[in-house]
């Protein structure tokens, strides 16, 4: 516990040390406020556009505009960023061997990689926090009086995705040991879930279907209990990759 | 767009300009003291960090920055 402590409070300076904490919370910063502000004024842009013999008629931006940018940008940028910016997790210390002088010191191997998760979720929550804050509070002053349904607990399913996807990342990274071996794979698994998602049976359990549906659950489309299931799958993976993480990096040689 | 409509914009534009600014300048800070590059030079990276707006400096963090 103790040595998961430590571990945890130099994974978290590492990560502000190689500006990576800067770079995910200011991007997270910039698509929080910047959703609204594309919602209100695509329509002025297209507007200009616009020459004499071309009428378009866009109807007047909603909420559901701003909050269509923020699961777009959440899903697609903010996803691969922090796949970008976690890919090299754990190969910076594999390369380099500066794991091996704290393992035998007696720093347990289970303590690096939950510390390392550990690590991955706090960033992980806190963007997400700031990119949502950020978006509910503009889309209030920009669209005052509305109200979308369901909002709390569609943030709440991608972040849990974003959850997963970070197990994935961390078997990969155990499995790899290299930075790009680990993009390839995360890369990979999610293509598989995305493929998957075809078939229109697997979507109730698909952990993809928690960054596809938000929309759908803002607008009142889909029913919360509807993702009861990917939810349930998607815990039960990220379980199982943070535990298949562990055995893995018990027997690997560093 | 006329001057009174960007005045109700201005909410959102002076935070999105701090940011890149911060950013940027950060970026900028980190590519004048180090000399020493993934992959090319000092000049194109500091018009990479100052022209590409939040993805340069990501850009340069993540794939540019050489071993200290």
């Amino acid at each position: 516990m103790n040595g998961y402590a430590a571990f945890l409070k130099k994974e978290m300076y590492e990560f502000a040390k190689t500006y990576r904490l800067i770079i995910m919370l200011a991007l997270s910063a910039v698509f929080g406020i910047a959703n609204p502000l594309v919602a209100k004024l695509t329509p002025e842009i297209l507007e200009s556009l616009m020459t004499d013999g071309i009428v378009i008629t866009i109807p007047e931006p909603t909420v559901y505009d701003s909050w269509q940018q923020f699961f777009k940008n959440a899903t697609q940028m903010g996803l691969i960023v922090m796949v970008i910016l976690f890919s090299g997790v754990m190969s910076t210390e594999l390369t380099k061997g500066t794991l091996i002088n704290l393992l035998t010191k007696g720093l347990s191997r289970a303590a690096v990689i939950l510390s390392k998760y550990t690590c991955m979720v706090l960033v992980w929550t806190a963007s997400i926090v700031l990119s949502f804050g950020l978006t509910y509070g503009y889309t209030l002053y920009l669209f005052p009086g509305e109200e979308a349904s369901n909002l709390l607990f569609s943030v709440f399913c991608l972040w849990l995705f974003g959850l997963f996807l970070q197990a994935v990342i961390l078997l990969s990274a155990v499995i790899t040991k290299t930075g790009y071996g680990c993009l390839l794979i995360t890369g990979a698994a999610a293509a598989a879930c995305m493929i998957a998602d075809i078939i229109p049976a697997a979507h109730r359990y698909n952990p993809v279907s928690l960054a596809a549906d938000n929309m759908a659950l803002i607008t009142g489309a889909a029913e919360p209990s509807s993702l009861c299931y990917a939810i349930l799958v998607s815990c039960m993976f990220s379980v199982i990759f943070v535990l298949l993480s562990l055995s893995v990096f018990r027997k690997k040689q560093l | 767009m006329d001057p009174t409509r960007l005045k109700e914009y201005l909410p959102f534009l002076i935070p999105l300009i701090i940011a890149q600014l911060a950013l940027g300048i950060t970026a900028l800070v980190h590519v004048l003291r180090h000399p020493r590059y993934r992959f090319g030079n000092r000049v194109m990276w500091a018009l990479v960090v100052m022209l590409i707006q939040f993805i340069g400096p990501a850009v340069y963090f993540v794939f540019g920055r050489g071993e200290e």
